[in-house]
């Protein structure tokens, strides 16, 4: 992939050593480095990435409460306008 | 296994959403053929449930996390085995050129009730409506047909450098340009003109192809090729790398680099608002909102121009605006370009379930006559057949629509899990283009549901 990067000015910038690419946060750089390079990586970076996939298991499964929620309201708000209009 | 249970219970809820959106269609009137019936549900609630299905699909989408599923998804098919004889294309190609010499002939010496002119009902019913509905179900084949491209390839070629910098935008003029013909034009009811208008359109085309190359030009400044290879992309088969490749419909349109530049994202925006705009104009909130415009002076002829354009710009602008939201949503370095270009073609399948809801109908009206007068172009039979749909007809218009949706969604989803490293800074990608859908969905559902007026001022 040749893709462009526009990095603001002092922004933190988190550079993967493969590919250059830069991200906003280390734990995405450590998800990258394990999904794109997994065969290059040494042990720091295997257990950087295995910490930041439990950290966002964790994180995903808050969102699916959130978004069940969200699903739930929906439906129920057009279940009653449906039974009052 | 976690994850079939949460497929079966992704495909359970869409399913549901389906059949709540088949009830409300039931209301929904025609879409087809331009009938549209007033509906029971105010249009409010008709519109926020089109609205609340694509938020709710959207949240179903996210259900599903597992990458390597999702991958399995995207790469599922099989190469298709083609015989290396030159005879189908060739076949292809003669039948093209003898659609083209049919059309001009009997556009220029047929009939003139439009009813019964091959010319017309071979270019709007079978091309237009037909043709394009078979490039996005099952494969494009406009390539090898489009008797232009067969002309051009016995013209010689002075093979100018095509400037770089003009790159799509030549296609993206002609598509808003031939959407205007379309719409302000007799061209689906004047024989005469019809035959004028192409030749018209095949001087320009081919002089394109012999300046500066039949290849460059079909590949970027045709829009009609265009039209055809970007709905070719929703289709099941496609071509790869060696030959003919099978996929599940709208799974190439995740693939990377399949839109290269912001002029290409500008051909699908503008694909999109097309079909948009072709209902837009009969409404009677046009004709309200054009008057005073026109009573202060604006000279008619530019009024269609202006809407067209200015539309298009919202649509446009509606867009990029979701790139930048999308970009600070997901706290990501790549460029603006970039994400643009990555989750333009989506939109691809929903413009595809555009088309079908409002040309199936069309097609289906009209096939029996296209039939009869391809049997005896010459002959003026003065009544032809034409097929009448079920009442429960509208209700498929309104299905095409959803599904159409929901491969976008999908399609989007995958997209952005391959972009970003952390799902949920892809989900988050998502949420600005989620809310672009929802307002596309509205203002087509809207136009839908709108009584059809005649065109003002034409
Ligand atoms: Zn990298």
């Amino acid at each position: 992939m040749t893709d462009d990067y526009d990095v603001p000015e002092n922004a933190e910038a988190h550079e993967c050593r493969y590919c250059g690419r830069p991200f906003a946060r280390e734990e995405w750089l450590a998800l990258h480095r394990g999904l794109d390079h997994p065969a290059q990586l040494d042990d720091d970076e295997i257990a950087a990435f295995r910490a930041a996939h439990e950290a966002e298991e964790s994180a995903l499964g808050n969102f699916r409460l959130r978004a069940l929620g969200a699903l739930v309201v929906i439906y129920f708000c057009l279940l009653m306008i449906y039974a009052l209009v | 296994m976690t994850t079939r249970r949460r497929v079966v219970g992704w495909l359970a809820g869409t399913l549901s959403l389906l059949l709540a959106a088949g009830t409300v269609s039931a209301h929904g009137g025609s879409l087809a053929g331009g009938g549209r019936e007033s509906i029971t549900v105010p249009t409010w609630l008709f519109l926020s449930t089109g609205g609340a299905a694509v938020g709710a699909s959207f949240l179903l989408a996210s259900f599903v996390t597992d990458r390597s599923f999702i991958e399995r998804i995207h790469d599922w098919g099989a190469p298709l085995s083609v015989s290396d004889s030159r005879l189908p294309v060739l076949g292809a190609r003669a039948v093209g050129l003898a659609g083209y010499v049919t059309v001009l002939g009997i556009g220029f010496f047929g009939p003139t009730t439009p009813q019964t002119n091959l010319a017309i009902l071979l270019v709007w019913v079978g091309w237009w409506a037909g043709l394009a509905m078979t490039t996005y179900l099952i494969g494009n084949t406009w390539r090898l047909l489009n008797p232009l491209d067969t002309i051009a390839l016995a013209l010689p070629s002075l093979e100018r450098d095509y400037p770089a910098r003009v790159g799509a935008w030549p296609s993206v003029v002609g598509l808003l340009a031939l959407i205007w013909l379309e719409v302000v034009s007799p061209l689906a009811d004047d024989p005469r003109l019809l035959a004028t208008a192409i030749v018209g359109y095949s001087v320009l085309t081919l002089s394109g192809a012999v300046v500066f190359g039949r290849e460059t030009w079909f590949a970027e400044a045709d829009p009609v090729e265009r039209v055809f290879r970007y709905y070719g992309r929703v289709a099941p088969i496609g071509r790869a790398d060696s030959g003919l490749r099978l996929r599940l419909p709208g799974m190439d349109l995740s693939t990377p680099r399949l839109v290269d530049g912001r002029d290409e994202v500008a051909f699908i925006v503008a694909l999109l608002w097309g079909t948009t705009f072709d209902g837009l104009v009969t409404t009677p909130a046009f004709t309200d909102l054009t008057t005073p415009l026109v009573e202060a002076g604006l000279p008619p002829q530019l009024l269609y121009p202006i809407a067209l354009a200015a539309g298009f710009g919202l649509f446009l602008g509606a867009y990029w605006l979701a790139v930048r939201l999308s970009r600070r949503a997901a706290d990501t370095y790549l460029d603006e370009t970039d994400l643009a270009e990555r989750f333009a073609p989506p939109l691809l399948a929903i413009a595809a379930g555009y088309h079908f809801a409002h040309y199936l109908g069309y097609f289906l009206v009209l096939a029996p006559a296209l039939w009869v007068t391809l049997l005896s172009p010459l002959s003026d039979p003065g009544a032809v057949p034409v097929y009448e749909p079920p009442g429960w007809f509208g209700s498929v218009g309104i299905a095409a629509v959803v599904v159409g949706h929901l491969v976008a969604i999908w399609v989007a989803h995958a997209a952005a899990y391959e972009t970003f490293p952390s799902r949920l800074q892809a989900v988050r990608s998502q949420y600005p283009f989620i809310a672009v859908m929802v307002f596309y969905t509205m203002t087509s559902l809207w136009v839908i549901t709108r009584p059809e007026v005649s065109l003002p001022y034409l």
